[in-house]
């Protein structure tokens, strides 16, 4: 079931590179605040398809109209997360302001079960975060439904929260992998040339500086976007797994 | 049936866009303000250099300097200036009005400019009730602030009133409201009617689309406020010693465009708020 998840979603984020294109556009203006509100949007857009949609079937990548439409609901988005990891947040000052209090052995044991109850607290905060997406997703975009707690601990327990955590955590793996191989790649290729011209007596350093270059611009525009489309569409088909 | 209360937070977004010109007029009312109460500043500051200037000579206070050793053109000037300014905050609150009815009627266009008198009538009364709603904190407010004075009694005061304008304004929205969509102003404290109305909607909901609206709107003034302070940084790199001229023509283009747009999205989720209310 994980590893289906990831095949769709792998194979539905290179459906377009248009789309992946236009995305890193947007995201090379988020220095202006609202087109960052966009992006969060139409990842909103892809996990709105992906919960109203099937596995493996043809889902078209999401439009970029009405974009009016895409940034309220990116701010849905951000309201959502930040609401959700405000508690993890809370339980984390909660313990250091205990701890500054006490001293010795018992300031360090209090921190480090701190640290550990927020680790918890805020896996399971992001995982309930990004399943309160889906389920205000699949109602129509209600708001309140982010917040209903209890229906998307059902959720939840209908499909697994050993495997919901799993593929959460394998996503997550997924990411960094292809960001650092791509990354590592294309400064590998760039390292050979700048060697090979070094040998023949070129300066290496312009190669270096366009190496860097096509790393920013690649992982920008191609593989960015991809990785976001990725984890939303993949987000979105796990919340399809209820039985 | 709506699916979801923040598609009305949609809806006003795209509102303004319905008519460009009648935004941008509303626009030159509120650059009339900003560029009136720059004049006023700088006018202000004037009369203050004036006043210290002589206190300095005579070594007096300020508090005892005679009015005809000031520069009174400037005063009465900042006089005239600060009705001018009032007037046409009456005519902004006047075609708030207008949004709001208009938006509770479901009308697509935005409201014109034709009855300057009835929208000079319409901004008594919004600022009437604006007024209400917000003098009981005002008042704990002052009076505290005599009472306590210097003891720690001031921030409980403090707290109390700005719960109180919280309050006030929660309550406030719903009452203008309630008065536009049955054009009567006793409607406006009809308490009972306006609790209705929110516990209708749900007080949660409310709460939260209002919040909701502000932090939209929030957001967009930050995002503005950034592009502006680039544009005056770049006026500023291009025209030299012209501090007075650049933060005018951006009080200019903040008027025209972006608190048109602010006070006609606003309103127009207010008045689709009351709509979905009395569903």
């Amino acid at each position: 079931m994980i590893l289906d998840i990831y095949k769709d979603s792998l194979e539905y984020s290179a459906k377009d590179w248009k789309t992946l294109v236009i995305l890193g556009v947007i995201c090379l203006f988020s220095f202006l605040l609202l087109p960052a509100f966009l992006i969060t949007g139409y990842n909103y857009r892809v996990i709105n398809t992906a919960v109203h949609g099937i596995i493996n079937g043809r889902d078209p990548l999401p439009g970029f109209d009405d974009p009016i439409d895409m940034f309220v609901d990116g701010v849905k988005v951000v309201i959502v997360q930040v609401l959700y990891l405000i508690v993890p947040m809370i339980i984390f000052f909660v313990f250091a302001l205990i701890a500054g209090n006490v001293s010795g052995v018992a300031s360090s044991a209090l921190m480090l079960i701190g640290c550990l109850i927020t680790l918890i607290v805020g896996v399971a905060a992001c995982l309930m975060s990004q399943m309160g997406i889906c389920h205000m997703a699949y109602n129509d975009g209600a708001f309140s439904k982010a917040f209903a707690l209890s229906e998307i601990k059902e959720v939840i327990d209908e499909i697994g929260w050993f495997e919901c955590i799993l593929t959460y955590i394998g996503l997550i793996i997924i990411v960094i992998v292809i960001s650092v191989v791509v990354t590592a790649l294309i400064g590998i290729i760039f390292t050979l040339f700048g060697i090979s011209g070094a040998v023949l007596g070129a300066d290496p350093s312009g190669v270096f500086v366009l190496g860097a270059l096509v790393n920013t611009a690649i992982s920008m525009f191609i593989v960015g976007p991809y990785l976001s489309i990725f984890a939303s569409r993949s987000m979105g088909l796990l919340y399809t797994m209820q039985i | 049936m709506m699916a979801s209360i923040t598609d009305c937070v949609v809806e006003g977004l795209k509102y303004p866009f319905n008519d460009i010109k009648k935004l941008l007029s509303f626009g030159a009312l509120f650059a009339l303000i900003s560029v009136v109460s720059t004049f006023i500043g700088a006018k202000s500051l004037d009369i203050f250099r004036a006043a210290v200037h002589i206190a300095e000579k005579t070594n007096g206070t300020v508090s005892h300097i005679p009015i005809s050793q000031l520069p009174v053109g400037d005063m009465y000037l900042v006089a005239g200036l600060t009705i001018v300014t009032f007037i046409v905050s009456l005519l902004i609150m006047g075609y708030q009005y207008d949004i709001i009815k208009f938006s509770i009627d479901k009308k697509e266009d935005l409201p014109g400019f034709g009855d300057i008198l009835s929208m000079f009538v319409n901004g008594i009364k919004y600022c009437i009730v604006i007024l209400a709603y917000n003098i009981l904190p005002i008042l704990i407010l002052v009076g505290g602030a005599a009472l306590a004075g210097e003891s720690s009694i001031f921030p409980i005061v403090l707290l109390i009133s700005m719960l109180l304008f919280i309050i006030a304004y929660f309550l406030l929205l719903m009452a203008l409201n309630n008065m536009i969509a049955h054009d009567s102003l006793k409607k406006a404290f009809d308490f009972g009617e306006i609790i209705d109305n929110i516990s209708n909607l749900g007080w949660g909901k409310y709460v939260g689309i209002i919040l909701f609206t502000l932090i939209v709107m929030m957001i967009i003034s930050v995002a503005v406020g950034f592009i502006l302070s680039f544009i005056t940084v770049l006026f500023a790199a291009i025209i030299n010693n012209q501090a007075f001229v650049i933060s005018i023509v951006i009080a200019i283009i903040e008027g025209l465009f972006i608190d048109s747009y602010m006070g006609l999205f606003f309103n127009r989720v207010c008045g689709s708020i009351y709509r979905e209310s009395i569903k």
